[in-house]
């Protein structure tokens, strides 16, 4: 501290999935007042150690008078959007009282309900941002047992849902992101990465664009990445599909075979795997191992034989086996088969840019020029040297954004951008396409160290079990995910990676074969906002008014807690105490040259009567009587580090409630020993001063080729035999149960799959509403704002105000031209409708959109936020409807509605 | 001699307003008033459209109109190009605000706060001095002083150098010496193609925009 | 069809939040409102009246009734433009920079002015002509603190500044023959009034059509609208008045001169009105060049 009472401490933001930055809040008298780059990180940060705008809202957001202060609970029994929720303040033992008994019941009662789910539901928002600011919660959960974290709250609509699974499967890629620092040629289909990147993100492409970076962006509207792009090309929503098919028929029809990268095709995909007439790959009779064709032996030999050259091309007969689904052998002798990329070459030859543009509306010369520029780039043969290690160059990509990867069509577009990447060698080398990092898979500092050799000569994937004897119809949580998706996995992240809405769906009529759905006892909430940040919001809403028991963490009333019955504030982030991993590899695009450790701390003390969130959960761990496992978590590493290691232990006694003090020092402590291989033990002192500590982080880390290769691994593309068969597996266990609601979504398996106008599931959807294409002719959109994606700030006025510069955050984007045909002027109240639905708003005219597109920025439509209400800008959610007939085979549905649009009469104005 | 100045890379800017924000951080201007901002412009007919994003706020030009016009002497140019308000001698006439082109001044009659009354925060950096007065960009001078007075080098020493450009996420922003040969700025003004705003009113804005890199590694224009 | 609870409510404030526009494109300043039109409007209106009392040499009206009207108005002018600034306890401060600052210079003038023309009023010898001057130099001054006003391009145009004293000088002998309803000036004050009206006429015209470039589209439609009251009722109106006096019968020539009076005088004062109030854009901002965006093609 300086003599006049100033001091910079440093903390960390991560309201986002893009985070964390890392900053220093200068704090005057015990007040802070400003928020800055944590300099002293610059050269670590992959950012430059820059932060976030949303981080600056963090002041404002501890001193905001609509802060919940203390405990609140209801005094109004009914529930719903119409009623006053009354609440009043208690203290913090009423309120353990409260919640304490009614998790006492639920315990005495059973974990689960007569329909096997978890009394206890939780639920969390922002991409698992929340646990960077939850401290022990976690181990709490993990003390309690069953709980359901599977009522989304945005998951699958709002999230990258299709790269998240098929990314894990083929290339540990949660999600997905161009090796920006050594790319030259990124297509960009709706990735909009200057506002859903962060600070790295942004970052990184701003010196790519400086270095001469071409990136030519897919998407309907202008968006900043568009407008920072070389190149804008209006596609027609929800048809990149269509595109990227027409980008794979030019490099594979259009193009010289020896342009692609013919060795990385053979050597390190499945391209030359021989498939038989069934579909499957025919196999060694013994060994069951895929065969593919030795030109130099001139015969079928197993995958993984030393020495051979892989015929890439070609139909071949071989003394195999073809096995399918359930282990029914299929085929058995002499069999005929071709290489996967022989079929791959038929199944895209009727894919043309000519096919294409009378889908995705843009012209087949522009595909067929994208396509050359791409492979022009691609830069196939050359190598690069990273960290020691050799790897091919490929500097270029292909990115995605969440409505194309969502949804009906999300699948196509991930495979066919996988296959981009693949057909140049451009998959997970140097300037290519990579993954970022992992939440399916088994959780590791470095997605590289997940690696593990599975079937068939590719990785291993924890797929949920569809065979006769594992699968089951009995799901452990309500959205069933471990029932109806197998890509799901079952790890700490799956709940939230199923189809999250059938949660809600369900809860009126559940599909047969499931066991009931039902509400939850109690149900936690957390930096999550459902009534407004899911789709269907206003069925949503009513849904949660039927809760029994909701416990709500509160920042400041709003439309999820409005039906709460117990608030609790929660130190919030300038006041509460966390240390978290930070570097490595990690969405969205922090790559980072080292990895370690930052802290969060009390900047300034807590406002009102608010409490560190980790000294609520051993509270409530000790009222619960499961104290003992609660710390016995947090030993095992349920705060981020095991506070047992090979060099160190500084476990907690399990009998006793610690401080969060005593327990973040003790994190501390086993953080800093793990860095140093046990040479430091720096506690919380240590970590309040600092800030951070790292170690190195090898870029060769950033890349999956060097151990895939190392272990002989390939990437499991292009053809999707084992998809086929969990797939067709899945139908068969479906079917034996009489459940055949979800066949439309069993379609989605395939070897390999076929493109379509993906856009017309959504038209049909409007159709069985009563409405027509011609009656409903816009497609409305939503794009992330830089300014409030994630952040849960919607309340802080100085974010509204620097979003406001931004255009679009006033209102729905409407074309020029289309306005003025519906006598719409600048500024002027619209309603926008579906068949069922109207929302109004102010129109903006911008002539950076497709006139067939509405664009509703961000998602406000707020009723119950204190500030936010007011705003007076509709929401898209709001006209959202739920449905199996718009969710894919991994459970998700796209950000996307086809609405009419018309200006509001007089009376209205 | 030192002619301190700005220079944003139109190429890199994407309109995050991180700058604008932390500019209200660290000059504590009420709600409103944003001394930088960036603007999101946009030109041409569907299909062929552009969009850029533009920051903004004083030029501090070398024959800035607003000194000109002010009838107090409140408005002063400094030797070093910074063009500064002294908020004691300031009538609030808003005359300057009208003769600036770039629309870089505020007054603001009474105190205004985010959510009407008054936080911790914004009582504690709270300066009635600045109120019914004319009040703009300094190009953080206090920083800049401060810094120089250390021996740090504006524009490479965070401590020295203006808020908008410490907390830039894309360096857009650069700030430095223009008589400096070696300074940041004057390179990048060397390599790269560059243009002023409205330039053609001969405020000679200290405020230069890159939007090309220049073909033979000088600036044409 | 069901309407979403939340959007059918109405909203129509925003607390805390920026509702002015703020570029790209020009907007009409908010920085100086009726107050300051006033200080244009009866600044120049009492300084033309004052030369035009001069010149009159006290035919008709009182001279010093006029001169003391004249300076009323200049005074109420001020004092209107006093209410807008934010600082009226150091109101003082703004006689510091007469060096370049035509405000100060303005001040500094009514500071001369109103002496000059109460000694003229008092009958003092040789005041007339200095209070003359001065009102001359003073509507001068505020033409010219308009011009210097770079920010806005319908004040910054050159022909704005004999525009503006020719408004005042109008507005001025209108005000002249208003006093006189009763009895008729001299036709060389009447031919001089006329001429000022024409003149004006004529400057409105060249002003308009050197300023159209640079003007933003409202900014020119606002002028446009007070331009054609200026040519109509502030030109065409008087003229035919006072010719219309010239050739009538001696009893309602100072009526109809009066008239003309007020139509130039209203004119003058609708027209800088609108030309502060409505048609004050600023230039907004534009660029010369578009970025490129990493490749260039």
């Amino acid at each position: 501290m300086t003599q006049d009472g100033t001091r910079h401490v440093p903390t960390y933001c991560y309201q986002c999935v893009a985070g964390p930055d890392l900053l220093t809040v200068k704090v005057i008298d015990g007040v802070a007042t400003e928020v800055e780059p944590n300099f002293c990180a610059a050269d670590r940060h992959p950012g430059g150690g820059k932060v976030c705008v949303k981080a600056y809202g963090l002041v404002q957001k501890t001193y905001n008078p609509h802060r919940v202060r203390s405990p609140m609970k209801r005094t109004n029994p009914n529930k719903g959007v119409d009623q006053d929720p009354g609440f009043v303040p208690i203290g913090w033992d009423e309120a353990f009282d409260l919640i304490t008994e009614k998790l006492t019941r639920v315990r005495a009662d059973g974990l689960t309900d007569a329909s096997g789910y978890p009394r206890l539901a939780v639920s969390f928002g922002g991409g698992g941002t929340p646990q960077s600011y939850m401290g022990t919660f976690p181990a709490f959960l993990a003390a309690w047992g069953p709980v359901d974290m599977g009522f989304g709250s945005g998951q699958g609509v709002k999230c990258y849902h299709s790269e998240h699974l098929y990314g894990e499967f083929w290339h540990r890629a949660f999600t997905v992101s161009p090796d920006t620092p050594l790319c030259d040629y990124l297509i960009s289909c709706g990735a909009n990465v200057e506002a859903s990147g962060g600070v790295v993100g942004v970052w990184r492409h701003a010196n790519a664009r400086a270095r001469g970076m071409k990136r030519v962006q897919v998407e309907p509207h202008l968006s900043v990445t568009g407008a920072c792009s070389a190149e804008w090309v209006p596609i027609r929503p929800k048809t990149d599909a269509a595109f990227l098919y027409a980008l794979l028929h030019v490099l594979l029809h259009g193009s010289p075979r020896e342009r692609l990268d013919v060795e990385f095709l053979a050597k390190h995909t499945a391209s030359p795997y021989l498939v038989g007439s069934s579909g499957y790959y025919l196999r060694d009779r013994t060994s069951r191992k895929p065969l593919l064709w030795d030109t130099r032996s001139g015969a079928a030999v197993a995958y993984d034989t030393p020495g051979i050259v892989e015929a890439l091309e070609g139909h071949f007969e071989a003394d195999a086996i073809e096995v399918g689904a359930d282990d029914e052998v299929l085929a058995e002798g002499r069999l005929s088969g071709e290489t996967a990329f022989s079929k791959l070459l038929m199944h895209m030859a009727s894919y043309t840019p000519e096919w294409a543009e009378a889908i995705c509306d843009v012209p087949a010369k522009t595909m067929r020029r994208v396509a050359r520029e791409f492979l022009d780039h691609a830069r196939v043969g050359e190598f690069i040297d990273i960290d020691g290690v050799r790897m091919p160059y490929r500097p270029v990509a292909v990115s995605l954004g969440k409505t194309v990867n969502n949804g009906p069509g999300g699948f196509e577009c991930v495979w066919a951008r996988t296959m981009l990447a693949a057909l140049v060698g451009g998959l997970e080398v140097p300037g290519g396409t990579l993954g970022t990092t992992v939440r399916l898979n088994r959780q590791v500092p470095s997605r590289v160290d997940s690696i593990l050799a599975g079937p068939d000569g590719f990785m291993e994937y924890p797929l949920n079990p569809t065979d006769k004897a594992r699968w089951s119809p009995n799901p452990n949580i309500r959205n069933a995910y471990r029932t109806m998706v197998p890509l799901a996995a079952n790890g700490p992240w799956s709940q939230a990676l199923g189809p999250t809405h059938f949660s809600w769906m369900f809860l009126d009529e559940t599909p047969k074969g499931l066991p009931r759905v039902t509400l939850p006892d109690v149900w936690f909430v957390y930096r999550t906002n459902p009534v407004i940040s899911f789709w269907d919001t206003p069925d949503i809403a009513e849904k949660i008014a039927r809760f029994p028991f909701i416990v709500a963490f509160a920042y400041t009333h709003d439309e999820t807690n409005h039906s709460a019955d117990i608030l609790l504030p929660e130190a919030t982030d300038l006041e509460s105490l966390q240390l978290i991993r930070i570097g490595g590899s990690k969405f969205v695009e922090q790559f980072w040259h080292c990895q370690g450790f930052a802290l969060r701390q009390p900047v300034v003390a807590t406002q009102g009567d608010a409490r560190d969130f980790t000294a609520i959960a051993t509270e409530l761990a000790q009222r619960t009587g499961i104290l003992d496992k609660y710390n016995a978590a947090i030993n095992r590493g349920a705060a981020g580090v095991p506070l047992k290691g090979t060099h160190w232990d500084v476990a907690l006694t399990p009998d006793i409630a610690h401080s969060p003090e005593t327990i973040w020092d003790a994190v501390c402590r086993a953080a800093s020993a793990e860095l140093t291989d046990g040479q430091q033990s720096n506690g919380l002192d240590w970590w309040r001063e600092h800030g951070l500590a790292t170690r190195p982080f090898s870029q060769a880390k950033w890349y999956l080729y060097p151990a895939l290769a190392a272990q002989g691994l390939r990437f499991e593309l292009p053809y999707q035999e084992r998809l086929l068969r969990v797939g067709t597996e899945l139908g068969r266990r479906l079917h034996e149960h009489d459940m055949h609601w979800w066949d439309g979504q069993l379609a989605e398996y395939q070897g390999l799959p076929k493109c379509d106008d993906h856009g017309a599931v959504w038209v049909a959807s409007l159709v069985g509403h009563g409405g027509t294409a011609e009656a409903y002719p816009f497609w409305l959109l939503t794009a992330r704002s830089m300014q409030y994606a994630w952040g849960a700030n919607v309340g802080m006025q100085l974010i509204r105000e620097v979003a406001d510069n931004v255009a679009g955050h006033r209102g729905v984007i409407v074309n020029t031209q289309a306005a003025a045909r519906l006598g719409i002027g600048d500024g002027d109240m619209v309603e926008i409708a579906t068949p069922q639905r109207s929302v109004r708003g102010r129109a903006v005219l911008r002539q950076g959109i497709r006139p067939d597109t509405l664009l509703l920025i961000g998602q406000f439509d707020h009723w119950a936020t204190p500030f936010s209400k007011d705003f007076g800008v509709p929401s898209m959610n709001s006209l959202t409807s739920m449905s199996l007939d718009l969710t894919d085979a991994t459970g998700s549905s796209a950000d996307i509605v086809r609405v009419r649009l018309a200006p509001m009469g007089e009376a209205a104005r | 001699m030192t002619r301190w100045a700005m220079v944003a890379d139109l190429r890199r800017c994407v309109g995050c307003q991180t700058c604008t924000a932390a500019c209200r951080h660290a000059n504590a201007t009420p709600p409103g008033v944003q001394w930088r901002r960036v603007l999101d412009v946009e030109m041409g007919e569907y299909p062929d459209v552009k969009r850029a994003f533009v920051p903004v706020g004083c030029q501090h030009c070398d024959d800035p109109p607003c000194l000109d016009v002010c009838p107090t002497t409140a408005t002063k140019k400094r030797a070093d190009g910074i063009v500064t308000i002294d908020y004691d001698l300031c009538i609030g006439c808003a005359y300057c605000a009208v003769a600036c082109p770039y629309q870089a001044r505020y007054k603001t009659m009474r105190p205004t706060f985010a959510y009407g009354r008054a936080m911790e925060n914004e009582t504690k950096r709270r300066d009635d001095a600045r109120l019914a007065v004319a009040t703009k960009c300094t190009f953080c001078v206090e920083r800049i002083d401060a810094g120089v007075a250390q021996g740090l080098t504006p524009g490479v020493d965070p401590e020295a150098t203006p808020a908008c450009v410490n907390s830039c996420i894309t360096q857009t922003l650069a700030f430095g010496d223009l008589d400096d040969a070696q300074s940041n700025v004057s390179q990048l003004l060397r390599e790269n193609r560059h243009f002023r705003m409205h330039e053609e009113l001969g405020t000679g804005p200290g405020f230069y925009y890159l939007w090309d890199a220049a073909d033979d590694g000088q600036a044409t224009d | 069809m069901q309407r979403s609870p939340r959007s059918s409510k109405t909203r129509e404030k925003h607390p805390a939040r920026a509702e002015d526009p703020y570029g790209p494109d020009p907007w009409q300043q908010k920085s100086w409102d009726a107050r300051a039109a006033a200080n244009f409007i009866f600044g120049g209106m009492g300084s033309g009246l004052i030369v035009f009392a001069v010149l009159s040499g006290a035919a008709g009206a009182p001279l010093p009734v006029l001169l003391l009207a004249g300076l009323a108005l200049v005074g109420f002018g001020l004092f209107s433009v006093a209410l807008e600034i934010g600082r009226p306890l150091r109101a003082l401060n703004v006689f510091r920079n007469p060096r370049t600052s035509w405000m100060a210079r303005e001040a500094w003038t009514a500071l001369a002015l109103v002496p000059a023309t109460l000694a003229a009023a008092a009958g003092v010898p040789g005041c007339d002509g200095l209070a003359l001057v001065l009102a001359f130099v003073f509507v001068y001054c505020q033409a010219r603190m308009l011009l210097a006003a770079k920010g806005i391009p319908a004040w910054r145009e050159p022909l704005l500044l004999p525009l503006l004293i020719m408004t005042g000088m109008a507005e001025g002998g209108g005000m002249l023959l208003i006093a006189n309803w009763q009895a008729s000036v001299g036709g060389a004050l009447v031919v001089l009034f006329a001429a000022c009206v024409l003149a004006r006429g004529l400057l409105w015209i060249a002003y308009r059509r050197r300023a159209n470039a640079a003007l933003a589209p409202r900014a020119a439609a606002a002028l446009d609208r007070a331009g054609r009251v200026l040519l109509l009722a502030g030109t065409l109106l008087p003229a035919l008045l006072v010719a219309a006096g010239a050739l009538s019968g001696v009893g309602s020539v100072p009526l109809l001169q009066a008239l003309a009076g007020v139509a130039a005088a209203a004119a003058g004062a609708y027209f800088k009105y609108t030309l502060v109030i409505h048609a004050g854009f600023n230039q907004g901002f534009a660029l010369p060049r578009f970025p490129v965006r990493g490749a260039r093609g």
